[in-house]
């Protein structure tokens, strides 16, 4: 028979690469940043180049490649799971649900970690409303979660905007635009214990329930009469993925274009669905977010949005891959 | 008990000597501003008169027509004698000018400037016309002012009035030149210039007295953070960084060019290493936080505490308000302490408000 | 007590029934072929045994009521393999077959090298031996359909709910899987319950059919004993005017053919 024969696994060798390009990404943002730091200065014991390292430095990096990877494995499981290439944690409010709660932070709350704390329960709440508005439709199917995410999408939006009418110009109102820009500046070793250790959790869980994940990505019958509790799965698989989104994203602000790109970039790499692509769609979410860190910290004299360059560098990848993919098949 | 007796004898000796100290630099700052003063002041003068008699000796001659900051030809008919003001910065402006009573409508959220409340309180009986973000044009229509001054933003809103019939003038206040511009503008405008120019004449003077105080002196680092966040600061493009120089200091973010707020890192604040950090005025978070905030260890000014918040009781003199210049003034006091103490600066302050808002400054809370 | 029975099924989509009243069984060993004109309830039927839509009635496998079973004990019982699969992503086809051990699988377990060994027999038993790693999404409609069935097979249930299975399948692979079935039903305590679309091959490889018309039972019939003419009659009310006719193959072996004859209507307009 003429069908085409399939290209052997690759998956273990893009892991492989992905992961020495990423250390490689890391190192260099260890030693990318506006504090002039030295090998010597760090090896002689220079006490305060040595607390820019670990607290800030290091933790910079440490999230941006983390955050990356947790939003490319999250993005790999809402794509799946909501059998939706597109999918992506907007598609149940949470990124809203975060904006919305960091602006009310911005506005009501002060002292540190108000924001990161305020943006997570917004995300939280926004998460929560979705899931239990669908869980009211017995059925269990899943455009019922997808519409309750964009009812919520929509609440979430419209509870921004008024907050964002009621703030100074000057000062909140300029504040709340640049979270919703996203950025990992200001994040150091006391602010992000929790989130990191929680994240890590979350995508734990999400490796280990990775054969689940493709069980939900059939139809919701199919899935049943293979023996899967489909609604109670699903629900937890999503709050694990969304929960590890929630903790990224009240760190750093908005982060366009990783979730979505960095899992389509590994299913068209690999063209498979198993915990080696899911894997690897981590690794780009955490090269993407990482270098587009490294830029954004780097290229003016000021930070810019992190988003601007996972965008910038995102894109044309994802345009080079389908061309790429295209001509293959 | 010995020790202790010794210690407050010292103490008491140290405190004596140092009110000495204070006296006499009050008196030597005080008499090295006076002359200065006074040598700038008919310059300025002579300067701002300049303009003025353009529009035909002391007064303006109406219809007169001005070109204001949005480049629009706008002709005024007669003498105004209701105003409206829809920013912030032209509402203290009028205030500055005597022109309060004649105003009939001010932006929203007034009351959350003191100023208002400490020079004009009547003024926040009067219908609001909206804010920056949202104009209200039918409003503001109602009242039927003769004059509406509005800010750059609004300016749409002002081609509307003039639709309507009701002059507009627009002012763009954004840095102390456009101030400058602005207040001569509707002192021409409202036939005030004499008292335009008195208050052009204030901030030159303190200017130029602080140039002549601070001449020489070692010129330490300041950081200045911003409204919205602490890392977000001004570069040296904008008035706060004019300020900072005028105080005897030295921008250290002067390598950012922007024009507005940057975002900067902890990581450039620790390698600019800054002697003093200023807060702004509207910061929303305090000098405790600033002091407390682990990031910022090992940094000069917070390891020496030298962290302060500009005062915002009357007005945020880090923007470019009429009073704006007390900033330097202040700042001033707080870099350079020996050559600017503190009574001086205070003195300048109670003049400043004393003249133009009628109200003693170190009287209020 | 038979096999496997349904009584009083009653189920649909919205307020109307699709189906009403319901009532069937089945033994052990069995294959009962359901045949119906389309819309006639063929896949709401197996969609209710499944549970995967809520009804009313009573479905009993080996004396235990399939209604409220959870869904891993619901899938050690039965097997379902819908008209189309819903995977739509990149996956090879062995994995796909190990789908069907989860039921024998903690959450967190993976399938053994036992089990895999188990799907790539199934594969080659389904004709699909040696394209175990294979996209499943590059297979033709008839060769997703012999991967979900080897999935299937591998699941241990005993009673399997096919709908349509034949439907994307040629000629050969009709009778292939058919046969397929025939022996894996005789393997152990076993029976298939399977919406067919071609009524020969029901009449051919089924022991009892089934068919349903306006959402009932209009006949349950047994090819191998029951008289022609009868079947005749009750095939005609689903197919319109047909006539059956029992030939020997080569082996010796009977079979049934159906054909198609002229609507009585038909020929009144042709006389005219």
């Amino acid at each position: 028979m003429g069908l085409p024969t399939v290209k052997s696994d690759k998956t273990g060798l893009f892991c492989a690469a992905g992961a020495a390009l990423l250390a490689a990404l890391a190192a260099f943002s260890l030693f990318t940043g506006k504090y002039p730091l030295t090998l010597e200065g760090l090896l002689s014991g220079d006490a305060m180049q040595l607390r820019v390292f670990w607290t800030l430095r290091v933790s910079r990096t440490l999230v941006g490649a983390a955050g990356g990877f947790a939003l490319g494995a999250a993005g790999f499981v809402y794509q799946t799971v909501f059998r939706n290439p597109l999918a992506s944690p907007d598609v149940i409010g949470v990124s809203s649900g975060a904006s919305a709660g960091a602006a009310a932070g911005i506005l009501f709350l002060s002292g540190a970690g108000a924001v990161t704390a305020a943006s997570f329960a917004g995300a939280l709440a926004a998460v929560a409303l979705a899931l239990g508005l669908s869980a009211l439709d017995r059925s269990g199917r899943h455009s019922t979660i997808v519409l309750a995410g964009i009812a919520v999408h929509a609440l979430a939006q419209t509870a921004l905007m008024c907050l964002k009418l009621t703030a100074d110009p000057e000062r909140e109102l300029a504040s709340i635009e640049y979270w919703i820009m996203g950025s990992l500046n200001g994040i150091s070793g006391y602010s992000i214990g929790g989130n990191l250790a929680l994240c890590t959790a979350c995508v734990v869980v999400l490796f280990l329930l990775h054969r689940q994940l493709l069980l939900l990505s059939a139809e919701e019958g199919e899935a049943r009469m293979l023996g899967v509790s489909v609604g109670r799965l699903r629900l937890a698989v999503l709050l694990a993925a969304t929960l590890a989104v929630s903790c990224v994203v009240s760190l750093s602000g908005l982060i366009s274009f990783v979730g979505l790109l960095a899992p389509h970039g590994a299913r068209l790499l690999t063209r498979r669905n198993g915990p080696g692509t899911m894997l690897l769609g981590g690794l780009l979410g955490g090269i993407l977010l990482t270098g587009a860190d490294i830029l954004a910290r780097s290229v003016a004299a000021t930070e810019l949005p992190v988003s601007i360059f996972t965008s910038l560098l995102g894109a044309p990848f994802l345009i080079f891959l389908v061309i790429k993919g295209r001509k293959a098949v | 008990m010995r020790m202790k007796e010794t210690l407050s004898l010292l103490l008491a000796a140290g405190m004596s000597l140092s009110l000495a100290a204070c006296g006499t630099a009050q008196v030597e700052s005080s008499s090295a501003s006076e002359p200065a003063a006074s040598e700038a002041e008919p310059a300025q003068t002579a300067e701002q008169a300049a303009p003025a008699a353009e529009g035909a000796g002391e007064g303006t001659v109406y219809p007169v027509t001005l070109t204001d900051q949005a480049g629009r030809e706008v002709t005024i008919e007669s003498e105004p004698e209701t105003l409206v003001s829809g920013y912030y910065i032209s509402t203290s402006l009028l205030i500055a000018l005597d022109l309060d009573e004649k105003l009939v409508g001010i932006e929203a959220k007034a009351d959350t400037r003191p100023i208002c409340q400490l020079s004009a309180p009547a003024l926040l009986e009067l219908p609001s016309v909206g804010t920056a973000k949202e104009f209200d044009l039918e409003g503001c229509a109602a009242l039927e002012p003769d004059l509406v001054i509005l800010p750059l933003k609004l300016q749409d809103a002002a081609d509307s009035l003039e639709e309507l019939g009701i002059t507009a003038l627009v002012v763009n206040p954004e840095d102390q030149e456009l101030l400058n511009e602005a207040a001569t503008l509707i002192g021409t405008a409202t036939n005030t210039q004499a008292r335009a120019g008195e208050l052009l004449a204030f901030a030159q003077t303190q200017q130029a007295r602080l140039g002549e105080v601070l001449a020489g002196v070692e010129t330490p680092s300041v950081y200045l953070a911003g409204n919205s966040d602490f890392l977000s600061t001004a570069g040296d493009a904008m008035y706060q960084s004019d300020m900072i120089r005028m105080a005897g200091g030295v921008n250290a973010a002067a390598e950012i060019t922007d024009t507005y707020w940057a975002e900067a890192s902890y990581e450039q604040v620790l390698a600019w290493d800054p002697e003093y950090i200023i807060l702004a005025s509207d910061a929303s978070y305090t000098v405790d936080d600033v002091l407390g905030d682990p990031n910022l260890a090992g940094c000069a000014a917070v390891e020496s505490g030298n962290v302060y918040q500009i005062p915002g009781n009357a007005e945020a003199w880090d923007s470019p308000v009429p009073g704006g210049i007390l900033g330097a003034v202040w700042l001033s006091g707080v870099l350079h302490p020996e050559e600017c103490p503190e009574a001086d600066t205070m003195a300048v302050i109670d003049e400043f408000y004393q003249t133009f808002y009628g109200f003693t400054y170190s009287e209020i809370g | 007590m038979s096999f496997f029975s349904v009584s009083d099924l009653t189920a649909g989509y919205g307020p109307r029934p699709v189906l009403e009243q319901i009532a069937f069984s089945l033994e052990a060993g069995k294959i009962l072929g359901i045949l119906g004109a389309n819309g006639s309830g063929k896949t709401t039927l197996l969609k209710a045994v499944c549970g995967i839509l809520p009804h009313a009635g009573r479905c009993t496998l080996k004396d235990i009521q399939l209604e409220g079973l959870q869904p891993r004990q619901l899938a050690r019982l039965c097997g379902y393999i819908p008209q189309r699969s819903g995977i739509t992503i990149d996956i090879p086809a062995l994995e796909v077959v190990l789908m069907g051990f989860n039921p024998q699988l903690g959450l967190l377990e993976h399938p053994t090298a036992c089990m895999r060994e188990k799907a790539r027999e199934a594969l080659a038993l389904a004709g699909l031996a040696g394209r175990e790693q294979e996209n499943y999404l590059h297979f033709s409609e008839g060769q997703k359909q012999l991967c979900i069935l080897a999935r299937t097979l591998v699941s241990g249930s005993s009673l399997l709910l096919l709908d349509e299975p034949e439907s994307a399948l040629d000629f050969q692979y009709r009778y292939r899987t058919m046969q397929l079935l025939r022996n894996w039903v005789r393997e152990k305590e076993r029976a298939v319950l399977a919406a067919l679309h071609d009524p020969l091959l029901a009449l051919n490889s089924c022991d009892s059919l089934l068919v349903l018309a306006n959402g009932r039972v209009q006949a349950l019939l047994s090819p191998a004993g029951d008289p022609p003419e009868e079947m005749e009659r009750q095939l005609s009310a689903v197919y319109g005017a047909v006539s059956l006719h029992r030939c020997t193959d080569r082996s010796g072996r009977h079979q049934w053919v159906m054909l198609k004859e002229p609507e009585s209507s038909d020929r009144k307009r042709g006389s005219l």
